[in-house]
C-alpha cells in the first residue's frame, strides 16, 4: 500500500530553511546542541535532550510522537560522563519509543514502544520490531530484526533495506503535508 | 519498509511459483528470471560476532563450533554479558600491615542482573580470554565417534574409487571369450575387497571404538521428590536448560556463560547459471554490495494507490502506482492472468494501451524547476504521474461475497540487458521484454451495513 496523506495545523510546525518539521510542541532541551540536518520531521510529544549531549540527526529522518532521544550515559569512578548522540539519515523512529542508544546508522527503523538501551549501538540497515526493550550496550549488526524484550536476533532483513528505507522516509515527508497554510507568501 | 509498510499487498510470483513481495526477490540477469532465497544457492562469506563484530575465517568459525571466543551470553537471559571491574583489597604478601588493591573482573547481565558471582565462578584477574570453558565429560567419547567415523568415511571413498578402478579395467581383458573369467575375477576381488575391508582394514578403527553402554536401570527417584517443595527461584526454564544441550542445568546454581553464537553474511547465487545474485562486501559492518541484483532495481514495482471500498459484484475503481527503477523510459503493458491456482476472488479490467513509465531520476528531488514530461497520456486509464512514478486506474469486480479481494495480473516491461553487451560500450544495450505475474490483494469485502 502506498503511503497516505498525513496532514497537520501549519500552525503546529516550524519548517527551517533546510526543511525540517519540527512541532511546536516538542521539547528540544539545549537546543544549541542539537543539530538536525534537513527534511527531518519531529513531531507532536517529541523530547530531544541536547543539554545532556550533543545530538546530531541525519537527512529525512522521522521522529514520531512521543519519541524521547536522550543521549546515553556511563558512570566513572567520579560521576558520570554523557556520550554525544548521532544519528544516521533515513532513521525512522517508531511513536513512544524511548532512544538511549550512542549511536544509530542510517536507514534503520525502530518500531512503536521500543526501550533503546543505555548506550546501544545499532548499525546501518537495521530493524528493532514494535514493543521491544534492547538491554543496555547492545550491538545491532547490519541486516538484522530484532525483537522481543531482551531484544534478540530474530531473522535477516532483505539486502534492498537501503532502498526500503530511503523510499519511507522520503515518501513521508513528501505525504506529509500542511493544511490552512497561508499561500503565497 | 519490510517492517514499515505492509508489502505483502502485492506478490510477485517467482520463477520457482513463489508468491512473494517484490522486496525480497532477485532478478538474474543471465536467465532474466526472478529468483528468492529459496531458489538460490547460499554461500557463507564471512561468519562475524554480532557483538564485538570482529570476523572469523570460515576454518576457525568451524573449529570454534561457530561461537565467538571473547562475548559471552548471559545464561538466564540470553542477553550479552558486561564484563565489570571492582577493587579487591588484599593483604599484601611483603608487609602484613598494608593491603593492596588489585583490579578484579566478573561477568554480569544488564538485563537480568545475572552476574558470575551468582554460580560462584571465580573473578579473573584480566578483563578478558581469561574464562575457563565448562568441561564436557563426554567429549572424548564424542571425539572418538567422529575419528571413527571420518575414518569409515575415508574407506568408503576409497572404496567406492577402487570399484571404478576395477570396473574400467575389465573392459580391458580381450582373452576372455565369453567373459566369464573376468565376472569370476570381478567377483572374487570385490569379494576380497569387502572382506579385507570389512576384517582387514577395518581392525584398528573398530579395536578403538569402545561399544555404547546400554543403560540398564536408573536410580529410583528420592522419596522426597513429592513431598519437598519446589523452590522455583533455582530451577532453570526449558529455554535456559536448551540452550546448552551438552550439561541441561536444572538447577539456577549450575548456569555458565555461554560464548556468543555467530552470524554469517551470505552470498547468493543462481542455481541454473551459476552467476552470483548478491555479494556482500568483505567487512560485515559494510552495506554495500559488491553485487546486488534486487528485483527492486530492475523490475517496475506495482502498489496499492490507497484504500477502498469493495461490494460484492459491483465495479470499484482502483489507483495502482508503478514505480519505475531503471534509468530510462520503460514500456509496460499490463495484461489479464489465466490463475491456475484459484487464489483471484475478483475480475479486473486493466487499460487495454500499454503506458510508459519515465525512468528513474535522483536527482529530481534537488531540482527546483523540475521539466514537466509529456506522455499523451488517457486520462481515463492514468490517474496522475509523479517523476518515475504513474497511477494507473483499474476496475475491480469482486466475484465473492465477502473475504479478500485479490486479483492477478500479468505486466510485460522492457528491461535492458547490460550484460549483452559487456566490452562494447558503443552500442546501446539491447532491450528486452521480461514477463512478471502479480497477484494483489487489495482489501476485504465491506461488512453489510444492517
Amino acid at each position: 500500500m502506498e503511503l497516505q496523506d498525513l496532514q497537520y495545523a501549519h500552525a503546529e510546525y516550524i519548517e527551517t530553511a533546510s526543511g525540517n518539521k519540527v512541532s511546536r510542541q516538542s521539547v528540544l532541551c539545549g537546543s544549541q546542541n542539537i543539530i538536525i540536518n534537513g527534511k527531518t520531521i519531529i513531531m507532536t510529544d517529541c523530547m530531544i535532550r541536547g543539554d545532556l549531549a550533543n545530538v546530531r540527526i541525519g537527512r529525512n529522518c522521522v521522529i514520531s510522537e512521543g519519541a524521547i532521544i536522550r543521549p546515553a550515559f556511563k558512570k566513572f569512578s567520579r560521576g558520570v560522563a554523557f556520550f554525544p548522540l548521532h544519528i544516521g539519515d533515513n532513521v525512522f523512529i517508531g511513536e513512544d519509543s524511548v532512544v538511549n542508544a550512542a549511536q544509530i546508522g542510517s536507514f534503520v527503523h525502530i518500531g512503536k514502544n521500543c526501550v533503546i538501551g543505555r548506550r546501544s549501538v545499532l548499525k546501518d540497515c537495521c530493524a528493532i520490531a514494535d514493543n521491544t526493550v534492547l538491554p543496555p550496550e547492545t550491538v545491532v549488526p547490519p541486516f538484522t530484526y530484532f525483537e522481543g524484550s531482551p531484544g534478540r536476533f530474530t531473522t535477516e532483513l532483505p539486502e534492498s533495506t537501503q532502498e526500503l528505507m530511503i523510499n519511507i522516509t522520503v515518501g513521508f515527508y513528501e505525504h506529509f503535508k500542511p493544511i490552512g497554510k497561508p499561500r503565497g507568501r | 519498509m519490510a517492517t514499515y509498510l505492509d508489502v505483502k499487498l502485492v506478490k510477485y510470483v517467482c520463477s520457482c511459483s513463489k508468491r512473494l513481495p517484490v522486496c525480497r526477490l532477485y532478478l538474474c540477469r543471465h536467465c532474466l528470471k526472478l529468483r528468492c532465497s529459496d531458489c538460490v544457492q547460499h554461500e557463507v562469506d564471512t561468519p562475524y560476532c554480532p557483538n564485538c563484530l570482529e570476523n572469523m575465517p570460515t576454518s576457525e568459525a568451524k573449529l570454534r563450533k561457530n561461537r565467538c571466543g571473547s562475548c559471552y551470553d548471559c545464561p538466564g537471559c540470553g542477553h550479552t554479558l558486561m564484563t565489570r571491574a571492582s577493587n579487591l583489597t588484599l593483604p599484601d604478601p611483603e608487609d602484613a600491615t598494608k593491603t593492596i588493591s588489585k583490579k578484579m573482573y566478573y561477568m554480569a547481565c544488564s538485563f537480568c542482573r545475572w552476574t558470575t558471582r551468582d554460580v560462584n565462578i571465580e573473578d579473573q584477574s584480566v578483563a578478558s580470554g581469561a574464562w575457563q570453558d565448562q568441561e564436557n565429560e563426554h567429549a572424548k567419547r564424542i571425539n572418538n565417534l567422529l575419528e571413527h567415523y571420518r575414518k569409515l568415511a575415508q574407506k568408503e571413498k576409497a572404496e567406492k574409487e577402487r570399484k571404478k578402478y576395477v570396473k574400467r579395467r575389465s573392459h580391458m581383458y580381450y582373452t576372455d571369450k565369453y567373459g566369464l573369467t573376468s565376472v569370476a575375477a570381478a567377483r572374487k576381488k570385490t569379494l576380497s575387497s569387502i572382506s579385507s575391508l570389512s576384517v582387514k582394514d577395518n581392525e584398528e578403527a573398530v579395536s578403538e571404538l569402545e561399544p555404547g553402554k546400554r543403560v540398564e536401570d536408573f536410580a529410583p527417584l528420592p522419596d522426597d521428590i513429592f513431598t519437598k517443595p519446589l523452590e522455583l527461584s533455582k530451577m532453570t526454564c526449558m529455554e535456559q536448560r536448551l540452550s546448552t544441550p551438552e550439561f541441561q542445568p536444572a538447577n539456577a546454581q549450575k548456569m555458565f556463560p555461554q560464548h556468543k553464537h555467530l552470524l554469517i553474511r551470505k552470498s547468493l547465487r543462481c542455481k541454473e547459471c551459476e552467476h552470483n545474485l548478491s555479494k556482500p562486501d568483505f567487512n560485515p559492518l559494510s552495506i554495500k554490495f559488491k553485487i546486488q541484483l534486487i528485483a527492486l532495481n530492475h523490475i517496475p514495482e506495482i502498489r496499492i494507490g490507497g484504500p477502498a471500498v469493495f461490494v460484492p459484484n459491483k465495479e470499484t475503481r482502483v489507483v495502482l502506482t508503478l514505480n519505475n527503477p531503471q534509468t530510462f523510459d520503460t514500456i509496460v503493458k499490463l495484461l489479464a492472468m489465466d490463475d491456475e491456482s484459484g487464489l483471484t476472488t475478483a475480475k479486473i479490467e486493466l487499460p487495454k494501451k500499454e503506458m510508459i513509465l519515465a525512468k528513474r531520476n535522483d536527482l529530481a528531488g534537488y531540482d527546483d524547476n523540475p521539466v514537466k514530461q509529456d506522455f499523451n497520456d488517457d486520462p481515463s486509464s492514468i490517474a496522475f504521474r509523479n517523476l518515475n512514478k504513474v497511477g494507473v486506474i483499474v476496475k475491480v469486480t469482486p466475484e465473492v461475497e465477502q473475504g479478500d479481494v485479490i486479483v492477478s495480473l500479468t505486466m510485460q516491461h522492457e528491461y535492458r540487458n547490460t550484460t549483452a553487451t559487456v566490452g562494447t560500450e558503443d552500442t546501446e544495450p539491447p532491450v528486452v521484454w521480461i514477463e512478471q505475474k502479480v497477484f494483489i490483494k487489495l482489501g476485504t469485502i465491506a461488512e453489510k451495513v444492517k
